[in-house]
């Protein structure tokens, strides 16, 4: 499992340096990440605020995620000249994610414009989160709602309320479990490893398109484990203690030594 | 230790590390500031890597690093413990401006300030008062007024809350299954099976077909279960694969600093 893992962190960082080396590399197109530009839109338009939740989660992958896709989303509506309010459920997020907007209106010359007050703390409690954030939406009356980050039992809560609003909702979150509520309830919804895509496709940077292929050789290379595990077990029966590959991946060498057996066994049809 | 020379050398950690960290802004630019952080991130997530893959001692199933787990894990609590302070700052920032501007809906501000003083001076009173087990029938005033503003308010409010889920269920659950597409049309078809599957009624709808014939399988539940099973968790297995390595390829950026945006460098 390790050198599975280390494998594929090769081939991300060899993807990652061919693509610094000016490599072309082409991404399929996320149409939840395109309806970014398309949300921030609307709500210059109509004249009213856009609301940006990171998430629960504190300072995680998933979160430091959702703060790039915050920097992105900022630094359009601060051209725009639209308002964004950020609600905040763990304090650790807090700094990082002041510091992210100031930045983000400072890069398009807009410091002006910026309003520390804007990104806000809520509550630490999940469920004083989830009304404290309605409230503000509702308070607000925001055109546009951006859920980017990892989501629990309130999920629902903020996006239904959201579109009693009538706000256009975008969201995105790695947990499998929230996605069904999301696509139930927003317009456009970023699913599984695309939340990950997210800063290569909207910046289209190499380092990062190249990370974006990189992570597709791997799932091919899952793939093609998956397709030799499957073969290997429609010939050798699923007891896994016989599948050379599960030995590999659970056991190392030693585990593939003591199944080779199994495989001489049953090529030779003697017993096993 | 006593306790004197405990809250001296907190008070002194204190202060140092305001100093370290305001020498730190001063002295150092943009750009090294930049480098700094890629330079502690670089450092932490080689530590835990190498402390997780780095083969341990088979007496003590622990390594070089193992020993070391446990002080920055205290280290990284105690950072993000002052992060609490700038959380209660920005409320009482944000709340202080509506009542002293008196903006629309001001008083649920001045609701937040009395809810967070009062729990706060009401749930450190309780903490310090040692009481003796069990409790005695007739509560201290600070202990009956704590358990009126936790266990009477706001585990009932959370409760409630939690409680509106089921109608948001109901009509997040009308709106996706509004037949419009194709799609939709087989997520209607596959909800229909799997929620018929899982009811007696469901049962009792296909319980003419005979279980052990080849039949058997379009019984409801059956059914029902072979869409959870062999359609829904492929599937979500799937995404859960996609999610691993998309996870996998974040670290990688952020611990080698190759991640764009706040904190890490721009990209020419």
């Amino acid at each position: 499992m390790t050198a599975l893992i280390c494998g594929m962190s090769g081939v991300i960082i060899a993807s990652v340096l061919l693509a610094q080396r000016g490599r072309a590399m082409f991404i399929r197109r996320i149409p939840g990440l395109s309806a970014i530009e398309e949300a921030v839109g609307r709500a210059t338009e109509m004249g009213r605020p856009i609301f940006f939740s990171p998430g629960l989660d504190g300072i995680s992958i998933v979160t430091l995620q959702a703060l790039a896709i915050l920097s992105y989303t900022v630094r359009l509506a601060a051209t725009q000249g639209a308002r964004v309010i950020v609600g905040l459920r763990d304090p650790t997020v807090l700094p990082v994610a002041e510091e992210s907007v100031r930045e983000a209106y400072t890069a398009v010359g807009r410091s002006e414009d910026h309003r520390p007050e804007d990104v806000r703390f809520v509550s630490d409690d999940q469920f004083a989160y989830a009304l404290g954030t309605v409230g503000l939406m509702q308070r607000e009356k925001v055109a546009t709602n951006f859920f980017f980050g990892g989501f629990y039992a309130e999920a629902l809560i903020l996006t239904e309320n959201g579109q009693a609003l009538g706000a256009l909702q975008v969201a995105g979150c790695p947990d499998p479990t929230q996605i069904p509520f999301f696509i139930a309830t927003c317009d456009y919804v970023v699913i599984g490893d695309e939340y990950y895509a997210a800063t290569a496709y909207l910046t289209r940077e190499p380092t990062l398109t190249g990370s974006l292929v990189g992570q597709d050789i791997s799932k091919g290379v899952i793939i093609a484990l998956i397709v030799l595990g499957i073969a290997i077990a429609t010939m050798l029966g699923d007891d896994a203690t016989h599948n050379v590959l599960v030995q590999l991946l659970a056991n190392g060498e030693a585990g593939v030594i003591q199944t080779i057996g199994g495989f001489i066994r049953f090529f030779t049809g003697r017993g096993g | 230790m006593g306790t004197g020379a405990l809250v001296l050398r907190i008070l002194l950690s204190l202060l140092g590390s305001a100093a370290l960290l305001y020498a730190l802004h001063r002295v150092l630019g943009p750009r090294g500031r930049r480098l700094l952080i890629a330079l502690v991130t670089f450092v932490g997530g080689l530590f835990y890597g190498l402390e997780w893959f780095y083969p341990v001692s088979p007496t003590t199933h622990e390594n070089f690093l193992t020993r070391w787990i446990e002080p920055v894990s205290t280290m990284l609590a105690v950072v993000m413990a002052f992060t609490v302070g700038l959380g209660i700052y920005s409320l009482c920032h944000v709340h202080g401006r509506n009542v002293a501007r008196q903006r629309p809906g001001w008083h649920n501000s001045l609701a937040f300030f009395i809810a967070m003083i009062a729990m706060f001076i009401f749930g450190l009173w309780e903490h310090y008062l040692h009481l003796p087990e069990p409790v005695p029938a007739v509560m201290p005033y600070p202990k009956a007024v704590y358990e009126v503003l936790f266990s009477g308010l706001l585990v009932p409010l959370q409760a409630a809350t939690f409680s509106l889920l089921a109608f948001y269920i109901a009509s997040a659950a009308y709106r996706a299954f509004r037949v419009r597409s194709a799609e939709a049309g087989l997520m209607m078809a596959a909800a229909f099976i799997v929620m018929l599957g899982q009811v007696p009624v469901g049962a009792w709808l296909t319980s003419s077909l005979p279980q052990t014939t080849a039949l058997g399988f379009f019984r409801l539940e059956n059914l029902g279960d072979w869409v959870m099973r062999w359609l829904n968790t492929p599937a979500q297995r799937g995404i859960m694969f996609g999610i691993a390595i998309g996870a996998l390829a974040m670290s990688l950026r952020v611990w080698l600093s190759l991640e764009r945006g706040t904190f890490f460098s721009e990209q020419s």
